[in-house]
C-alpha cells in the first residue's frame, strides 16, 4: 500500500483524520516545543494568576509563569512514560498472547488463568499501593509497572485474535500448500494481527496517561520537572478550581489531556479502516 | 523432547511443588497448629473438588447421583471465585513481605529511629500491627495470614493506633457500594435506552450528538471529569453548593428511613453518581447502538414483523433484549473500572466512602489500612463480577450450565 | 375462471435506492393466484423474485419503494388492497389471512424466547386471549407436522436442528389458518432427506387444508412437485406463465427452456444437461429490448430493439418472447 493510499484512507473516516492532526499537534506540541517556547520559570509574584490574554496565552500560574509555556513543557514526561509503556505491554502480550494462542493446551489454560485474575483485580488501587511502597522516580519503572499491569488485557485479545486465525481457511490453504511454518507465521498471521496490535498498543497509551495522571494526582509519584500532571495536582492543592483567575491554571492541563486521550481513540478509527479492507468503503 | 513437553506442562510444576512441601515437612511437623493445619486443609478440599470430584461426577452423571452438583456451574463459578481470592491475598502478602521498600522494614527503621527501640521489639510491634508472625519461615507467615483473612482480622491501622482496620472497612465500604452501585444502574439504564433509540433513528439529530458527546466524555480520565463537572456546576454555575457536599451523610440527621436523612444521602452522593454517569453513559450508548444495529439485521427479527406482532413487543423483547446481552461482559467490567476509580473521584469530592479512606491512608502511608482496603475492593470487584455472571446466564439460555464446561 | 383471484398482482414495479442509482429489482410482474392451487415464482437470484416475495406483505426494507402497480387479495369476501391499507391493518392481516415462510429458519426464533411462548405471542397479537386455546392448536400443529409437540413447546430455537426448525415454522405459519402461504426458497438451505420431508409435508398441508401456497424458488423440480401453476421471472420481468405441464412439455421463452435443461433428473442419462451462458444484466443499467437476449441461442435484433409483451401461446399459457408467435 503506498504513501498516498495510506493518506487517502486515513483521511476517508473525518472523525480519525481529526484525531490523527490533533494528535500529531500534541506530539509535535510536546517534543518539539520545548525547543521553541522557552519555558517560563521566572517568579512574578505581581503577575500570579492572570486571565488568558495577549502577552500570556492560557494566563499565569500562582507564581507568575506562563502556563502555555508549562503546557508545551510539561507534556514530554508524560508522553514518553505513555509510549514506553504502551511499548512493553503491546510486546509482552503479543508474545505471550501468540504463545498461548499457537500452543494451546495446558499452558495456555494456565496463562490465560493469570491474564483472568490480572483482568478482575482493578487496576487502578493496585498500583496506588504499589506505589505507596515503591519508590517510583523513575521514567522506566514507572513504564515497566505500567505495562506489567496492563498485558494482560492485550494479551487476550491477541491470543483470540490468533485463535481465530489458526483455524481459518487460508491458514489450511497454506498449510497444505506445504508453505512451511516461517512462512504462515509471517506472511499469513501478523499481517491480520498487526492492526490489532498497533491499535491496542494506543489503548495501552490512554490507559497509562490515566494511570499515571491519576497517581501524581495523589501525590504518590514523587515527581519534579514539569509535567501535566503535576500541574493539575498544584492547582487542585492550592484551590485553583474556586477563582476566576487560576482557572485556567487546572483547566489547561486538564483539556491537553482530555485531548490526547480523544484523538488518540478517534484515529484508532483510521487505523481501523487501514488495517481492515473491509471496513473500507462502508461509509 | 520429552522434558521439554514436560516443561510446558503446568502439572510439573504442582508435582514439583508437592515434593518441595513433603521434603520440607519434617522441620515444619511440630510448628503446626491448628490454625495453619486448617488452611492447609482448605487448600487440599479446594484442589481435590477443583481437579478430582468435578470429573467424577460428570461420568456418573446419568446415574443420577448427586443431582444438586450438576449445576455446578453455580459451583465452578464460586470456586474460580475463590481460587481469584486467594491468589489476591497471596499477592498482597507477598507485595507487603517481598518488594524492594516494602512497609514492614520502613516501619522497623522507624520505629527503632523514633523511639529507640531494639531491632526485636520494632520486629515485634510490627508483626502484631501486621498480623503477620515475623518470625516464623516465610511460608508458614502466609499461612497465617490466610487464616487472619479468612476471620476478616485485617490489624491495626497504622496512623490511628489500635484501630481495628476492619472498621474502616464497615465504615466506609457501604457507601461507595451505594454511589457506585446507583451511578452504573442509572447510567446503564439511560445509555441502553438512548443507544437503542439513535439506532432506530439513524443519521438524526440525536445520533450525531449523542455519538459525539459519547466519544468525548468516554475518552477524558473519569476523575478529571469529576473535577470538571466541580468547576462548573459547583463554582461557575452555582447550581451545587460545594462547600456543603463535603462527606457522605447530611450532617447531624440521625440515620434512618427519614425523608431528611435520604434526601441528604442522595444530595450528598450527587456529584461522584453524575461524574460515574457521565463518564460511562456514553460507552453504554455506542455499544447499545450497535448491537442493536447487529440485532435489527437479524432473520427473526424479519419474522416477527411477518407474524403480525405488535412493534413494542418487537422492540422490547425481540431486538432489545437479545441487543443487551452483549453488554454484560463490559457491565462487569465497568464495575471493576469504576470501584478502582473511587480512590480519585471520592477524594476529589470528598465523599467518604472506601475510595477516599484509601487515598487518606495512601496520603498517610497506613500500610495496614492500605493494603486490607486494595484486598476489599478486590473481592467486592470480584463478588459483583459473579453476581453479573449469574446474572447472564439467567437471561441469555444458550449458556451451558452443565459441567462440560 | 368465474372466481376472483386469492391474489392478483397486477404490473408490479419496486425500486431500490442504492449510490450508483436506483436498482430496479421488479419492473412489470403480473400474475394470479386461485383457490386451491399452488403457484411457483421461479428465477435465479438477482431476478427480483424475492424483493417481490416481500412486498406481498409489505415487509420490503425501507430502501425499496413500489414505484407502480397494485397487490390485491380477495380473501373471505373481503378485499385488501396491501399499498392502501394503514400499518395496523397490514399488521392484523400478516400470519392471519396469508403467513409467510421466510428463507432458512435457522435464525428465524427469537434465540432467548422459548418455542412455546412464541407461538403464545402470535396468538396474542391477532387477538387470540386465551393461552390454553393457543397451546392447543399450536400442539396439534406440531403433531400434524410430524413433531412431538411437548419437546418442542418448552424448547429454545438453539436446541432444534435445522429441518425441525422448518417445521416449526411452517406450523406456527398455519397456526392462524392462513388462506395463503407465501414459501420463499423453503427446502434451499436444508439438506436432500429433509427437503423430501418438506415437501411430503407440503402436499399434505394442501390437501387437507386447502391452504394455497406461492412458492418463491430458484428450484424448478420444486416446482415440478408441488406447482400447479410456474411463473417464471427474469431480470424483475415475467418472461412466462403457464400450468405446471404446459411449461415443463411445452417451454417457449429461451429462458425457461434453458432453466429446465439445466435441471438434473433422477433417472440419469443427463448428457443434455447444460447452464445457461453468461449472467443476469446489472438492474441499474438494463440493456435495451429483450433483456434476455444477452444469452439467449435465439436472439434476433429485433429482440434487441424492443422488450416483447406477454403473448398468449395456448390456454393460460403466456410468454414475452417473439418465438411465441
Amino acid at each position: 500500500m503506498s504513501p498516498t493510499d495510506i493518506y487517502k484512507l486515513l483521511k476517508s473516516d473525518k472523525t480519525g483524520f481529526a484525531g490523527f492532526i490533533v494528535l500529531m499537534c500534541i506530539l509535535l506540541m510536546s517534543f518539539v516545543g520545548p525547543f521553541i517556547v522557552p519555558l517560563d520559570t521566572t517568579v512574578k509574584l505581581n503577575e500570579i494568576y492572570q486571565s488568558p490574554s495577549f502577552k500570556y496565552w492560557l494566563g499565569t500560574d500562582n507564581m507568575g509563569r506562563d502556563i502555555f509555556s508549562l503546557i508545551v513543557h510539561g507534556g514530554k514526561d508524560v508522553l514518553i512514560v505513555a509510549i514506553l509503556t504502551g511499548f512493553f505491554s503491546t510486546l509482552i502480550a503479543f508474545f505471550l498472547g501468540s504463545f498461548s494462542g499457537f500452543v494451546g493446551g495446558k499452558m495456555d489454560t494456565f496463562l490465560m488463568w493469570i491474564v483472568d485474575v490480572f483482568l478482575t483485580i482493578p487496576r487502578f488501587p493496585l498500583l496506588a499501593v504499589l506505589a505507596a511502597v515503591v519508590t517510583l522516580d523513575n521514567n522506566y519503572l514507572l513504564a515497566a509497572l505500567l505495562a506489567a499491569l496492563s498485558w494482560p488485557g492485550l494479551a487476550r485479545a491477541v491470543r483470540s485474535q490468533v485463535l481465530s486465525i489458526k483455524t481459518r481457511d487460508y491458514i489450511e490453504a497454506a498449510r497444505v500448500l506445504d508453505l512451511g511454518t516461517r512462512h504462515i507465521i509471517f506472511k499469513e498471521i501478523l499481517p491480520n494481527i498487526m492492526g490489532y496490535v498497533v491499535i491496542n498498543f494506543i489503548f495501552a497509551m490512554t490507559a497509562a496517561v490515566y494511570s499515571q495522571v491519576g497517581l501524581i494526582f495523589l501525590g504518590l509519584i514523587p515527581l519534579s520537572g514539569q509535567n501535566w500532571g503535576l500541574m493539575i495536582q498544584f492547582a487542585w492543592v492550592r484551590g485553583a478550581i474556586f477563582y476566576n483567575g487560576s482557572l485556567m491554571y487546572i483547566l489547561a492541563p486538564i483539556i491537553v489531556i482530555a485531548l490526547f486521550q480523544w484523538s488518540a481513540i478517534a484515529f484508532t478509527r483510521s487505523l481501523e479502516t487501514i488495517f481492515n479492507p473491509r471496513l473500507r468503503g462502508a461509509k | 523432547m520429552k522434558l521439554i513437553k514436560r516443561l510446558k506442562d503446568p502439572q510439573t510444576y504442582l508435582w514439583i511443588l508437592f515434593a518441595g512441601i513433603i521434603a520440607s515437612w519434617p522441620t515444619v511437623i511440630n510448628k503446626l497448629n491448628p490454625a495453619r493445619l486448617g488452611v492447609i486443609g482448605l487448600f487440599f478440599v479446594y484442589i481435590i473438588i477443583e481437579l478430582g470430584v468435578l470429573k467424577l461426577i460428570a461420568i456418573r452423571k446419568d446415574i443420577g447421583l448427586y443431582p444438586w452438583l450438576q449445576s455446578s456451574f453455580l459451583l465452578r463459578r464460586l470456586l474460580r471465585m475463590l481460587s481469584t481470592i486467594v491468589f489476591v491475598v497471596t499477592l498482597t502478602f507477598f507485595m507487603i513481605r517481598l518488594m524492594p521498600g516494602n512497609p514492614i522494614e520502613i516501619y522497623i527503621q522507624n520505629q527503632m529511629t523514633s523511639t529507640g527501640m531494639s531491632y526485636q521489639e520494632a520486629r515485634d510491634q510490627a508483626a502484631a500491627l501486621y498480623q503477620i508472625p515475623l518470625d516464623e519461615p516465610l511460608y508458614l507467615q502466609w499461612l497465617d495470614y490466610l487464616w487472619n483473612m479468612i476471620h476478616g482480622d485485617f490489624g491495626k491501622s497504622y496512623t490511628s493506633p489500635g484501630t481495628p482496620v476492619t472498621k474502616f472497612i464497615v465504615d466506609y465500604l457501604p457507601w461507595t457500594i451505594f454511589s457506585v452501585g446507583t451511578g452504573i444502574m442509572i447510567s446503564f439504564i439511560i445509555g441502553t435506552v438512548l443507544g437503542m433509540y439513535i439506532a432506530y433513528k439513524r443519521g438524526g439529530f440525536m445520533d450525531h450528538s449523542l455519538s459525539y458527546f459519547s466519544s468525548i466524555t468516554t475518552a477524558i480520565p473519569n476523575y478529571l471529569l469529576g473535577i470538571l463537572l466541580l468547576i462548573f456546576l459547583g463554582v461557575q454555575l452555582k447550581i451545587i453548593p460545594v462547600s456543603l457536599m463535603r462527606g457522605t451523610a447530611p450532617p447531624g440527621v440521625p440515620a434512618g428511613f427519614t425523608f431528611t436523612y435520604i434526601f441528604g444521602i442522595f444530595g450528598h452522593a450527587v456529584l461522584p453518581m453524575f461524574t460515574y454517569i457521565v463518564s460511562t453513559v456514553g460507552g453504554w450508548i455506542l455499544t447499545m447502538k450497535n448491537t442493536t444495529l447487529n440485532t435489527l439485521g437479524e432473520d427473526y427479527v424479519q419474522v416477527a414483523k411477518a407474524r403480525g406482532l405488535k412493534e413494542h413487543r418487537i422492540i422490547l423483547n425481540y431486538v432489545g433484549r437479545n441487543a443487551i446481552l452483549p453488554l454484560f461482559t463490559t457491565l462487569v467490567m465497568q464495575i471493576g473500572l469504576l470501584m478502582g476509580g473511587s480512590p480519585l473521584i471520592e477524594t476529589i469530592f470528598v465523599y467518604k466512602g472506601i475510595g477516599w479512606a484509601m487515598g487518606s491512608a495512601l496520603g498517610q502511608r497506613d500500610y495496614p489500612v492500605m493494603q486490607a482496603i486494595f484486598l476489599v475492593i478486590t473481592v467486592a470487584v470480584i463478588f459483583a463480577n459473579f453476581l453479573a455472571d449469574m446474572l447472564y446466564s439467567k437471561l441469555d439460555p444458550r449458556i451451558k450450565t452443565n459441567v462440560a464446561d | 375462471m368465474a372466481a376472483k383471484p386469492l391474489l392478483k398482482v397486477d404490473k408490479l414495479a419496486i425500486e431500490y435506492t442504492s449510490r450508483r442509482g436506483p436498482v430496479l429489482a421488479v419492473r412489470d410482474i403480473s400474475f394470479e393466484l386461485y383457490d386451491g392451487e399452488n403457484l411457483c415464482i421461479i428465477g435465479e437470484s438477482g431476478s427480483g423474485k424475492t424483493t417481490m416475495g416481500m412486498a406481498l406483505l409489505k415487509l420490503s426494507p425501507p430502501s425499496a419503494t413500489i414505484t407502480a402497480g397494485s397487490i390485491v387479495y380477495h380473501l373471505s369476501g373481503k378485499e385488501y388492497d396491501i399499498r392502501k391499507m394503514k400499518d395496523e391493518q397490514v399488521r392484523q392481516f400478516r400470519w392471519k389471512e396469508v403467513a409467510m415462510v421466510l428463507q432458512g429458519a435457522l435464525n428465524a426464533f427469537n434465540p432467548v424466547i422459548r418455542i412455546g411462548t412464541q407461538f403464545l405471542e402470535t396468538g396474542w397479537a391477532h387477538g387470540i386471549k386465551s393461552s390454553k386455546q393457543i397451546t392447543a392448536s399450536a400442539e396439534e400443529l406440531l403433531r400434524f407436522v410430524q413433531l412431538d409437540p411437548k419437546r418442542v413447546m418448552s424448547a429454545y430455537q438453539h436446541e432444534l436442528s435445522g429441518g425441525m426448525k422448518q417445521r416449526v415454522l411452517i406450523a406456527m405459519a398455519l397456526l392462524l389458518r392462513p388462506k395463503i402461504l407465501i414459501m420463499d426458497e423453503a427446502t434451499s438451505a436444508l439438506d436432500i432427506l429433509t427437503q423430501r420431508n418438506i415437501i411430503n409435508l407440503l402436499k399434505k398441508i394442501k390437501r387437507e387444508m386447502g391452504v394455497s401456497i406461492v412458492f418463491v424458488s430458484h428450484d424448478l423440480s420444486l416446482a415440478a412437485e408441488l406447482a400447479d401453476r410456474i411463473v417464471t421471472v427474469y431480470a424483475g420481468r415475467l418472461v412466462e406463465v403457464g400450468k405446471t405441464e404446459d411449461i415443463f412439455y411445452r417451454p417457449i421463452h429461451p429462458y425457461t427452456i434453458g432453466l429446465i435443461k439445466a435441471t438434473p433428473t433422477v433417472t440419469g442419462d443427463n448428457k443434455d444437461l447444460s447452464s445457461i451462458k453468461g449472467s443476469p444484466p446489472d438492474l441499474i443499467n438494463l440493456p435495451k429490448g429483450c433483456k434476455f437476449a444477452p444469452r439467449c441461442a435465439f436472439a434476433e435484433d429485433r429482440c434487441r430493439m424492443d422488450e416483447p409483451e406477454l403473448i398468449k401461446v395456448g390456454e393460460g399459457h403466456y410468454a414475452s418472447c417473439i418465438r411465441a408467435k
